[in-house]
Parts: C-alpha cells; structure tokens; sequence
C-alpha cells in the first residue's frame, strides 16, 4: 500500500494539470453507471436466457433477471465510483504516483471529497457517519409504520403483504445499522488517531468498504417495489425459497454487505495489530480499540457464512439447486444453522463496541482510572470466543439435534460470566469517581439499566423450558431490542456527542443531547416494557393484528415509540444544527487522555505533525492516596 | 453475597458510600425482586399444564436470584450518583485515589456469577430432562399436527384418524405431538401450557405434555410464515375423558 508517506501534511504536491478520470469519477457517476449497467444487465438476462417450461423448481424467470440485474448495478457503481482504479493502474504497471494518492486521500478538495472514492480515514468515518443516520432514518420510519400499525388490534391499515416487507426491512436495515454504527464512523475516524497512526492500514480497503454499503442500499430498498421481504430479518427457507423477488433484493444486500464488513475487518485488525505508536503496548491500548477490534475480528468469522448462506438461498431461488429444500435433499435446518453461526456472534459485533465505547468514557466523566482494564479484555475476550458456540440457542425449538439443547444452553449462560466482568468494570468505575454530569455521562447509567433487563431476560432465552414458552414470542423481540437499542445504541448516540467535537470541530448542543436522551431513554423503556408484557402474555412476534387482551400493551408500546421518534427527531435536529453552527469546540474539550485529543481541530491529514511516543496507558486520572 | 458489597481495600473505604451502597442493594434487591417476578408471572396468566407451571416457578427463581446482581448494580451506580455530581463545561477535580483493580473484588464477583450461572443451567438441564423423558410415555396418545398456509389439522391417529381444525384434548391425559408441514415453517404453540415445537416441511418433530384443566385456550403459530401467519391461531378445547369420547366419535373416529 503506498497512499500514505511519513511526510507532514503541509508537503507541497499539485494536483495534475488536466483531469484526468479519476478526478471526474463520484458518486453520480457511480449511481449513473450503476443504474445503466442494471438495465443492460436485465435486458441481456432477460434476450439471452433459456426459457423455464421444464416444470423443475424454478417457477419462473424473473429472480435471475433480478438477480443478474443486481449484479450489474454493482459492477456499474463500483466502476462507476473509482474502485477499479487502483487495481487497473497496478495491472497496467502505471501504479498511482504521490500527487493521485494525495487526491485519493482528498488533499484540497474540500466538501467534494466527501462524494468520491477517498481513502483518508477522517472522510471515510465522516462518510459511515452520515450513511448509518440515513440508514436509521429509514429504519426508524418503517418502526414508526409498525408501531401505528400495531396501535389498535385486529389488522391494521396497512395490507398484510406491505405490514411483512415493513417488518423485514426494518429488521435487517437496522441490523445493518446497528453493525457499523461504532466501527464505522468512530472505529473510522477516531480509532487510527486513539492508536497514533496517520492512516489505516489500507487506506483503499477502507473506502472500498464504504462504498460497497453504499452500493448495497438500493438493492435493500428496491425490495420494497419487488413485492417486498415477506420472511422477516432472518429471511428463513423454506419461507424465502417462496417470496416475491424483492428477496433477492435482501440476498444481494446482505452478499454486498458482508463483503463490506470482511474488508473493513481485515483493515481495522490489521490497522490495530501493525499500526499502534511506539510505545503503545497491548497493557496501554485503550479499551475502546480492544472494542472495536473484538468487534470486527468477530465479523471475519461470522459474515464470510453469512455471505454463503445466501449465495445458496440465492441459487436455490434462480437455478432451482435445492440446498435448503427437503423436496431435494437439502434442509432447512441448515440454513437455520448457517444464518444463525453468523447471527450470534453478529449481536456481540454490535454490542461489544458500544459497551467499550463507554468504558472509554467513563473514566473521563469520573475522573478515576478504569476500574480493572484487564477484566475488561477478558470480558470482552470470553464473550468474543463464547459467543461462536453459542448459535443454536436460536434453534432450541426447531426440533434439530434435541440431544444438543443442553450444550447450548450451558454456552450461552456461561456468557453470563464475561459479560458480569464488563459490568463490574463499569460500576467499579463509577464507585468513589466525581460524576462530570454529561449526556455522556447519564449513558453510561442507560447503558447498566437497559443491558440489564436485556441480559437478565437473556437467561430465560436461553434456559430450553423457558424458551418453550417464551421463543418466538414478542418477549423475544422486547429482550434483543434492549440489548442492541438500550445497550448499543446507547453507546452510539453517547458517542456521537462524546467524539462530535473532533468529528466536527463543533460542539453538540448540550441542551439538545439531554432532551433527545431524556426522550429516548424513557420513550424506550415505555415501549419494550409494554412489549415484555404482550409477549409474556403470548403475543407472537412478527403479526399484523391481535387479540383484543393485548390491546392495552400494545398502546403502551406504540406510545413510548412516538415518544423514541420525537426524541430521536430531536437529536438529528442536534446533530445537524451542531454541526451547522455549533460553538467551536477546543482540542480537548472533555480533558481525555487518549491521543485524540492531542491533536487539533479540525484534523490535518495525516493526524500528527510528529507521531507520538506513549509512555503510560490513558487512564492516570485520580490522585495519589496521601 | 455480603462480601460483594465491599468491593474495596477496607483501608480506602469512605464509610459513608458503603453504609449507603449496603442500604440500597436490600432496598433495590427486594423491589426488583418482587416487581419483576410478580409483573411476570401475573402477565403470563394461569397455567393449564404442570409443564407451565414449571416454567413460571423457574421464571421465579431465576428473577429472585438474578435480583441482588441487578440490586448491587444499581445501589453502586446510585451511591456515586447520589454523592458526588459536578456540573460545568470543565472537569470536576480528580476523585480522590487512582484505584486500578481489586483482586477480592473480582475474584468475588467472579466466583458468585459462576455459582449463579451453573445454578441455572443445572436446573435448566433437570426441567428440560423431565420434559425429554415425557415424550417417551408409551401410555400417552398421539395426535399428528400438521400446518400449511395458514391452518392447522390434527389427526387423532389413536382414535381411528379423526380429523380436526380445533384441538381437542382430554384432561389429565399426557399426549405427544407429532408435528409437520406441508409447505414452510410454522411453529405449534399452545400458549397456556407452555409447549411449542416448529412445524418443518419433510420432518416430523415432537413435543409432549399433559393438560391438567378443562378449558379453552389458545394454539398459535410462532414462527413467520407469510401473509396470513397472524391469523395462524385456533383454540385448544381441554375437556373430560367423556366429553372427549363423545366429540370423537362425533367427528367419525372411535373412543
């Protein structure tokens, strides 16, 4: 990888005389190719295709035309985007020179940097930032579809058809969502400056991994006009075998994604391993870097199965191969086993980052030393091995492999124990520190409240009598929304306002973020608990209408969501005013220790003037006992 | 547990936080406690099997012994909360020690979430051994479920294949489900007895249990199973030995 030298960032280089393509190429080339190349790509799989008479298990055509139409839009934006560039220029032994690597990372470019193929990590996490708000805009509204729709019983005003692709949609958007919403913008911006680097460590990987998310977010959202998901977020055979073609809409998204998310695993770990300043040793890395890479080298495992698994659901639907289907020799069960090997591991990735990221925060808003930093990597540790054993916790009630329900169960209540670790780090933290009363601070107190309803009601999940009750349930739905919405994305939003003033150079309006938490924090625990008590009551997940006894519950759950959508509105409103014409933020506005801070407002290119030499871990707050 | 309350070298302890912390964990243990079991078992409503009796028992216990873990949490959490807040765009000064790590405090907390952990697995594993060994009773009768696209049928194969859209049982009789599909998957719940099992098109799975009050109450599908699966629901008749018969041979089967 040659984009980044040890030169300052004040090097003089100009920029090449005439455009050359590469400086032309942006994302409205990327859309225009990708939308060109889709219709290419449908009327030669539509000209060129046999014909399907032959009665087998294709019913009809149109998933290869969709598929294969898919396929041509990616092409088409990554082209279209710059992707190729790289590779071509090395293929032809006219390899980048300085001046197109310093473009690449968007020297003087300005506001147009932000709409190309840039390399530098500070764009690439500014970039993750806005796409995971405009992901869960669009996954909020569809809650918000649900939630209306669930307001009185019986069915709603939507069709059953359009009530399933909202439920569908929303799930796996905002699972999407949730996956990048720390590793993405801060692990992006923050994480290559926290450890003293100038860059990633594939600086090309890392906007590759971008654009891939946004090249896979038309393909989600065309779903809607292909007859919609109709199988929820987990997308089951035989169910997914039988739907419209707006599932191959979800297979292309999720084979888009994963690639996504095994380049930015690659770049981030490497980035971690190889990159850290002199000094910095594994016992003075901070916590939040353990986070983020726990977070991603859990990915590398778990998506690369994601992927297959649909590649198969996907050759099952268009060339009629029956690896999930009885008729012809193959299971369902597998493919319950290949989503979920992904699913599991998949939740710590959301939640490992987002607990780390208030650990990072803690000891700032204490002004004491993180409690116990070693038990916070072995609790992150456990949960990261434990959490690949533990898969078929989700299957206790398919009737596969009955003799393996005890096992499983014993995994994932050994989960219990790493996880324990990690609240005791925070409360040993919190005890005997001087509160610094921010809306950080009151996160981290979410973050022990939700996470503990979410990992209390955990244990019954995973108990296999419990579950006989309880799976399947809206109980189900109440637990895994406390863990990644009150957990996670708790710590997301508390590090959004924590990093906000490195991001932006500008404060987040300290007003709004107490509202929009205030709003969030009580809207959420009105609507789950509402929705613990349906479920409890035998309220399944995943319906358009119900009985009349869970009426009230219901109510209760669709008012504490308005009152998440006001608080939520709130904060975007925050978000983007801040951003606007916030009050310009100091260097290091919070007092932190890590290297983030040392280094001005807004960020100069390559981070450091001089790269910094560490000689003690981040967390010598506190004084000397006299 | 006590020893958890005092995650601290005694020498450095401020008295007053712990006084505090001690007061709260039994404040805070026995609201959780009770707040949380009995909203849970109230909303969980009447068992109509033993097999949900002991799922609520065990809902029970499990809260009742996850509750003093949540109580500490949250008296800890309290204490510092109540004690030392700092307002202000700048940093309140530095807390008064720089304490790293606490061996008898992890330790502790380490040896008592192990002890919960393996609590609940164990008597996970001794409810779900009972259940398992239910499904081999060669007294029990046998029904076969099967769902498709968005009905059930129940097939009373030990009364001469009677056929059935609503599920009738009788009382105090141990019966095995032998459940399938016709198409994708659904999952046979009867809500009030705490059973359920998936419905796998090209397998047959199986569940078991014995009803032990006459009533009706409620079967659902439980798994996603396209544009009807909210509608997926029908009622369980439970009724006496005699009542069963008579329905039985309503329907055209034997006694």
């Amino acid at each position: 990888m040659t984009t980044l030298t040890n030169r300052p960032a004040s090097a003089p280089g100009s920029s090449a005389p005439k455009k050359a393509l590469m400086e032309r190429l942006n994302v409205f080339t990327a859309f225009g190719l990708g939308i060109i190349m889709a219709v290419v790509f449908w009327y030669a799989a539509k000209a060129l295709l046999p014909a399907n008479t032959d009665g087998s298990f294709i019913k009809t055509n149109r998933d290869q035309w969709v598929l294969l139409s898919m396929i041509g839009w990616f092409i088409g934006f990554m082209t279209g985007i710059g992707a190729l560039i790289g590779p071509f220029r090395w293929l032809l032994g006219k390899d980048l020179n300085h001046d197109e690597n310093m473009f690449y990372a968007g020297k003087d470019q300005g506001v147009k940097r932000y709409f190309r193929y840039t390399t530098d990590h500070k764009v690439v996490g500014i970039q993750y930032l806005v796409v995971t708000t405009v992901i869960f805009f669009v996954g909020g509204v569809l809650a918000m579809l649900i939630r209306t729709n669930l307001g009185h019983p019986g069915g709603g005003w939507l069709q059953p058809q359009t009530y399933n692709a909202i439920v569908g949609t929303h799930g796996i958007i905002m699972i999407v969502g949730t996956i990048i919403m720390i590793t993405g913008p801060f692990g992006n911006f923050i994480m290559p400056i926290m450890i003293g680097a100038r860059d990633m460590a594939f600086p090309r990987l890392n906007a590759l991994s971008f654009w891939l998310i946004v090249a896979a977010l038309p393909p989600i959202l065309s779903s809607f006009f292909l007859g919609g998901i109709p199988t929820g977020w987990s997308a089951y055979n035989p169910l997914a075998d039988q739907a419209p073609p707006g599932m191959d809409g979800y297979i292309m998204f999720i084979c888009i994604f994963a690639i996504s998310t095994m380049v930015a695993g690659a770049n981030i770990t490497t980035t971690v391993v190889k990159m850290r300043a002199k000094g910095m040793t594994w016992n003075r890395t901070p916590i939040f870097i353990y986070g983020t890479v726990a977070s991603v080298a859990l990915a590398l495992p778990a998506f690369p199965v994601f992927f297959l698994s649909q590649v198969m659901s996907a050759l099952d639907r268009a060339t009629g191969s029956t690896f999930y289907d009885t008729r012809g020799g193959g299971s369902g069960w597998l493919y319950e086993n290949l989503f979920w090997i992904m699913g599991h591991p998949e939740v710590y990735v959301i939640l490992i980052p987002a607990v780390a990221a208030l650990m990072e925060m803690a000891p700032v808003f204490t002004r004491r030393p993180l409690f116990s930093f070693n038990l916070a990597i072995m609790g992150i540790a456990g949960i990261s091995g434990l959490s690949v054993l533990v898969w078929a916790h989700h299957m206790y009630m398919t009737g596969w492999a009955p003799l393996l329900a005890g096992p499983f169960m014993l995994t994932t209540e050994l989960i219990s124990i790493p996880t324990g670790m990690l609240f005791l780090v925070l409360i040993g933290t919190l005890w005997r520190g001087r509160l610094w009363m921010t809306m950080p601070t009151a996160s981290i107190y979410a973050l022990l409240w939700n996470f503990m309803i979410g990992g209390i009601t955990g244990i019954y999940l995973s108990d296999v009598p419990a579950d006989a009750f309880l799976h399947g349930s809206m109980y189900v739905t109440a637990h895994f929304h406390y863990t990644l919405m009150g957990a996670g994305l708790t710590g997301a939003i508390a590090s959004l306002v924590f990093w906000f003033p490195k991001m932006t150079g500008r404060m987040f309006d300290k007003t709004l973020s107490w509202v929009a938490f205030w709003l969030i924090q009580i809207g959420f625990n009105v609507a789950f608990m509402g929705m613990f008590m349906v479920g409890l009551a035998g309220q399944p997940r995943r319906v358009e209408a119900y009985a009349h006894m869970y009426s009230q519950g219901n109510m209760i759950t669709t008012a504490g969501a308005y009152v998440i959508m006001a608080g939520m509105l709130v904060l975007l409103h925050g978000m983007i005013t801040s951003w606007r014409s916030g009050v310009m933020a100091p260097m290091n506005p919070w007092f932190g220790k890590t290297l983030e801070w040392t280094v001005p407002n807004p960020v100069p290119l390559e981070n450091f003037e001089v790269l910094p030499i560490v000689t003690e871990d981040a967390y010598g707050y506190g004084r000397k006992q006299s | 547990m006590s020893e958890v309350e005092t995650p601290k070298r005694p020498s450095i302890l401020k008295s007053k936080d712990v006084r505090m912390t001690a007061i709260l964990w039994v404040i805070f243990t026995a609201i959780i406690g009770f707040v949380a079991s009995t909203v849970q078992v109230r909303a969980m409503g009447a068992p109509a099997s033993e097999t949900m009796a002991t799922t609520i028992k065990m809902m029970r216990v499990f809260t009742w012994a996850a509750s003093p873990v949540a109580g500490l949490v949250a008296a800890m959490a309290a204490t510092t909360l109540l004690a030392k807040r700092h307002y202000g765009d700048t940093p309140p000064e530095d807390a008064d020690h720089e304490i790293r790590s606490s061996a008898k405090a992890s330790s502790t907390w380490l040896v008592v979430s192990a002890i919960l952990c393996l609590f609940a697995v164990i008597w996970g594993m001794i409810v779900l051994q009972n259940d398992n060994a239910a499904l081999l009773n060669a007294k029990a009768m046998n029904v076969n479920v099967t769902g498709q696209q968005w009905v059930w049928n129940f097939d009373y194969v030990d009364n001469g294949g009677a056929r059935s859209q609503d599920l009738y049982l009788p009382v105090d009789r141990p019966v095995v489900f032998h459940v399938t599909s016709k198409d994708v998957l659904h999952s046979f719940w009867i809500v009030q007895m705490g059973i359920k099992i998936d419905a796998n098109p090209g397998y047959v799975t199986e569940t078991s249990v014995t009803p032990n009050k006459i009533g009706i109450y409620d079967l659902r599908c439980a798994e996603l199973c396209g544009l009807y699966h909210a509608y997926m629901q029908k009622k369980v008749h439970v009724v006496s030995q005699a009542d069963y018969d008579t329905w039985i041979q309503s329907q055209g089967g034997k006694a």
